[in-house]
């Protein structure tokens, strides 16, 4: 009986942290971000920023599905060519490399996206022109702000 | 009750800075790991100073007890006023060399004043434990209504109060060589004290640099803790004896923190029963295992010094232990979370041309967060206020909070296994006890 306090303490402590589990704590999981391979469910889209904004997240699934990334982890690496190299460091790829991979992925999306008549002939030649002649600094600046580019 | 406040001063500065810390952080340019060391230097310099001021208050405990409030008070003063980081950490290893001599003093003050060692013993313990329990709340309110530096501008003038007090009595120097110390129960209290460090510092942090939330208002969060310890401790003594009382509350401090490590939402709510707990067992455990290390053992200033070293030992290898594999889980998660949360921002429904702008600048506010936890809401100060925007933040926010909320999860784990692996050392010390009889 004089161990009772001790009992009584050791079936609250496990009482509690059964309780807490059972309400869902150890559940923790990042919203799950989607295979850049895997197609994805078509949008309705209204006006030009619309459009091109499905181009470029088709641009961005394209390429990261060639190099084996999340179409997430891409796009945060647009940022500057500094944050690119990292990305390539990270995948053991060369900057040469995700540079080919990002220009095939946008002329592939503007392409299929132009098919699709998506959007017109004089937008798809602009971003095509820009996927496969400005630099890459200027490319992704252009990916940044591809409205006023474009408008 | 002058001394007690000494005593509870010297120990309530192990954990008072504890909601100041991310004022400190900010206030110096330096990062978790580097701030950790305000509790850090405190602990461990008076873990190693404890046992030889114990030494030397014995021989003179009221010039001893003097002197230490008074390097005590230089040092707040000196922390309160201190133009850099190196200065502040400089100035808390002064106060915990003051704090260790008028703690160790303080014991045999108190066997003058309460004319018994068991009373004495008592007493001292009880003001060590709501030192240590009040400390995170005081250190809270002080930090939001004056800022971080009144914490230690305070303290000066209070501690000189008990300078006072101590001038007018007449203890007798004990000079009766020292017995070997409770190893068991001063072991217990080194594992007991590492856990609690998680449920001190690690909660606080949670509150106020995982969830945003005040100073102030976590200081009346975290102050669950102390009122659950001082209503334990007004019962402890019914519970059972020293080494019942001990386990009993190893027991709930573990249940309280594994609670806290599989919380099952980023709400201050969910912390508040397993606070009930920790601060249970922080009111049976700390005192049953100081009054048992002292029992029977004499000089009571050095045996009392042992358990001083004992308890800042353990929240030094606390905060050794606790901050790294914090910190890296929070570098995990957050990566894991900025990814989804770059997701959310190209799913949302904000203008398509904006996403891209808005995803980097998340990533912006993240990098520059640098192992501190980033406010993303700050990537949204200059951003439209709509609604398309306040649901992506609030999404990200929501994100975020989850992840770090996970990176707490192990510490708090690993803090419920330090309370358990104490249940050993107390097993031991009661078949020692049993063998002796």
């Amino acid at each position: 009986m004089r161990a009772l306090p001790v009992l009584v303490a050791g079936l609250l402590a496990a009482a509690l942290v059964a309780a807490y589990v059972a309400f869902g704590g150890t559940s923790y999981e990042p919203t799950q971000v989607a295979d850049p391979c895997a197609p994805r469910p078509a949008r309705e889209t209204d006006g030009t920023g619309e459009r091109i904004e499905v181009v470029l997240l088709a641009a961005a699934d394209e390429t990261a599905c060639a190099l084996g990334v999340s179409r997430e982890e891409l796009v945060l690496a647009l940022r500057s060519v500094d944050e690119l190299d990292e990305l390539a460091d990270k995948e053991g790829r060369s900057r040469d490399e995700l540079e080919d991979a990002l220009r095939d992925g946008l002329e592939r999306a503007v392409d299929e996206a132009e098919q699709e008549g998506l959007i017109g002939e004089t937008t798809a030649n602009a971003l095509g022109f820009a996927a496969a002649r400005l630099p890459l600094s200027l490319l992704l600046s252009v990916l940044r702000g591809a409205s006023s580019f474009l408008d | 009750m002058l001394v007690g406040l000494g005593i509870a001063l010297a120990l309530a500065d192990s954990s008072v800075v504890t909601l100041a810390l991310p004022d400190i952080l900010r206030r110096f340019d330096v990062e978790i790991p580097e701030v950790a060391w305000v509790l850090t230097s405190y602990n461990l310099v008076l873990a190693f100073a404890a046992v030889p001021a114990a030494y030397v208050a014995r021989r003179r405990p009221v010039p001893v007890f003097v002197l230490g409030t008074l390097v005590f008070a230089a040092a707040s003063l000196a922390c309160g006023l201190a133009p850099s980081f190196g200065v502040l950490v400089g100035a808390r290893c002064g106060q915990a060399v003051g704090g260790a001599l008028l703690v160790c003093a303080a014991l045999d003050l108190l066997t003058e004043i309460d004319g018994s060692d068991a009373r004495a013993v008592r007493t001292w313990a009880t003001a060590g434990v709501l030192g240590a329990a009040l400390g995170p709340a005081a250190g809270g309110i002080l930090t939001e209504t004056l800022g971080w530096e009144s914490i230690f501008l305070v303290q000066a003038p209070l501690a000189l109060v008990t300078v006072a007090a101590a001038w007018r009595l007449r203890a007798r120097p004990l000079v009766v060589p020292a017995g070997r110390p409770n190893v068991p129960a001063n072991l217990a209290l080194l594992l007991v004290s590492g856990a609690l460090t998680a449920a001190l510092f690690l909660l606080v942090l949670l509150l106020v640099d995982g969830w945003r939330i005040s100073a102030a208002a976590a200081g009346v969060i975290v102050s669950v803790m102390p009122a659950a310890a001082i209503a334990t401790s007004a019962v402890a003594p019914r519970v059972g004896s020293t080494l019942v009382r001990a386990a009993a509350g190893a027991l709930l401090i573990a249940g309280g923190l594994a609670a806290l490590g599989v919380l099952p939402g980023s709400d201050w709510r969910w912390t508040i029963v397993p606070q009930v707990f920790v601060g249970a067992g922080l009111g049976l455990t700390l005192s049953a295992l100081t009054e048992r290390a002292l029992e029977g053992r004499s000089p009571q200033a050095v045996h009392g010094g042992w358990t001083i070293a004992a308890r800042h030992a353990g929240v030094v290898v606390g905060l050794l232990l606790l901050t790294p594999i914090f910190t890296t889980a929070l570098d995990r998660n957050e990566d894991r979370a900025l990814r989804a949360g770059a997701a959310a921002v190209l799913d949302s429904d904000i203008p398509p041309l904006e996403k891209l702008g808005v995803a980097q600048d998340v990533l912006a506010v993240v990098r520059n967060a640098d192992r501190e936890v980033p406010d993303v809401r700050q990537a949204f100060a200059d951003r439209p206020d709509d609604e398309q925007y306040r649901t992506l933040e609030e999404r990200l926010v929501d994100e975020l909070d989850r992840a770090v909320t996970a990176a707490f999860s192990r510490p708090f784990l690993l803090g419920a296994l330090l309370a358990l692996a104490a249940l050993v050392p107390i097993a031991v010390a009661g078949r020692s006890r049993r063998v002796s009889v």
